[in-house]
């Protein structure tokens, strides 16, 4: 019915300009380059994989990823699905210690390529 | 750059690239359970339950008899299928002797027909000590290295296993 028109969600404005002219990257993107870079982000990624690995953390993950390929039958299990299903307790399970010691870091590393 | 360094430090900022790097250690994860569920790896839950699984199956397999056309059905079967005799029965001449030898006893014909010649031909000369501890009946303590006497490895079959091995000899072996 005529109706329908009326639950049409607002156009998006579009701006002339915007098609032609490349995004600026974001503050997070430049931040990740540096991260990347500089090889401080493969560091805090081993670090924090040790850190979750000595407080039982992956063997929690891993322990909820068997339940899922025991429910979905093992040929059928793809990542997604695994992921999907570790992620919300993944990130609420991390330990405040480990999540003070990544978050230290981070900042100590804002601070550096601030300058 | 342009986020607030002085005082206290983007708090979004590096929460998200926290959230990011965690984000990131999940997806290893749940990729390293999958390539593990997948893979059937997860099955070992025990290296000696797999071991004990794994040589029952064997044995069923090999106890068979629609493996291999033999009578005894004791043949162990290969990854060909093929099925050989436990002792090898091609028969060649030696090259010391030239008598016509199989080749599962070659090696024992070997020790015999070279050791004997050897014998046969020792001069006077020779120090008679070498030859008794080449040829002694084998002793732990009469030989020095664990690879100075073959032939009296095979004669002594008392079980001095001394001479046999290096460091597993006390039968101690690491565990892992």
């Amino acid at each position: 019915s005529r109706r329908h028109s009326v639950n049409r969600p607002p156009t998006p404005d579009v701006r002339d300009d915007d098609d032609d002219r490349p995004k600026k990257p974001s503050l997070l993107e430049i931040v990740n380059i540096k991260l990347i870079e500089s090889g401080e982000k493969e560091r805090l990624m081993e670090l924090v994989r040790e850190r979750l690995v000595e407080c039982g953390w992956k063997d929690e993950m891993g322990a909820l990823c068997r339940a899922v390929v025991k429910k979905n039958g093992r040929e059928n299990v793809t990542v997604d699905d695994l992921v999907r299903a570790i992620t919300p307790k993944g990130r609420a399970s991390i330990p405040d210690s480990v999540k003070a010691e990544l978050l230290q870091r981070i900042q100590t590393f804002l601070v550096s390529v601030a300058h | 750059m342009r986020f607030h360094v002085c005082c206290g430090f983007d708090l979004q900022l590096s929460s998200d690239i926290f959230r990011d790097i965690l984000d990131s250690i999940i997806v290893d994860v749940a990729s390293e359970s999958h390539r593990i569920a997948r893979l059937g790896l997860d099955r070992n839950l025990d290296l000696e339950e797999e071991e004990l699984r794994m040589s029952a199956e064997a044995r069923a397999r090999a106890s068979d008899p629609s493996h291999s056309g033999e009578a005894n059905g004791k043949y162990i079967v290969d990854i060909f299928g093929q099925s050989h005799p436990a002792i090898a029965n091609e028969i060649f001449d030696c090259m010391n002797c030239g008598r016509s030898i199989m080749a599962g006893r070659f090696a024992p014909h070997l020790e015999k027909c070279m050791g004997k010649g050897r014998k046969a031909r020792l001069k006077a000369t020779r120090s008679t000590t070498a030859a008794q501890n080449r040829y002694t009946r084998g002793s732990p303590l009469s030989s020095q290295t664990p690879y100075s006497n073959s032939t009296s490895m095979n004669r002594s079959s008392n079980g001095s296993s001394a001479i046999v091995g290096d460091d597993y000899s006390n039968g101690n072996l690491e565990e892992p």
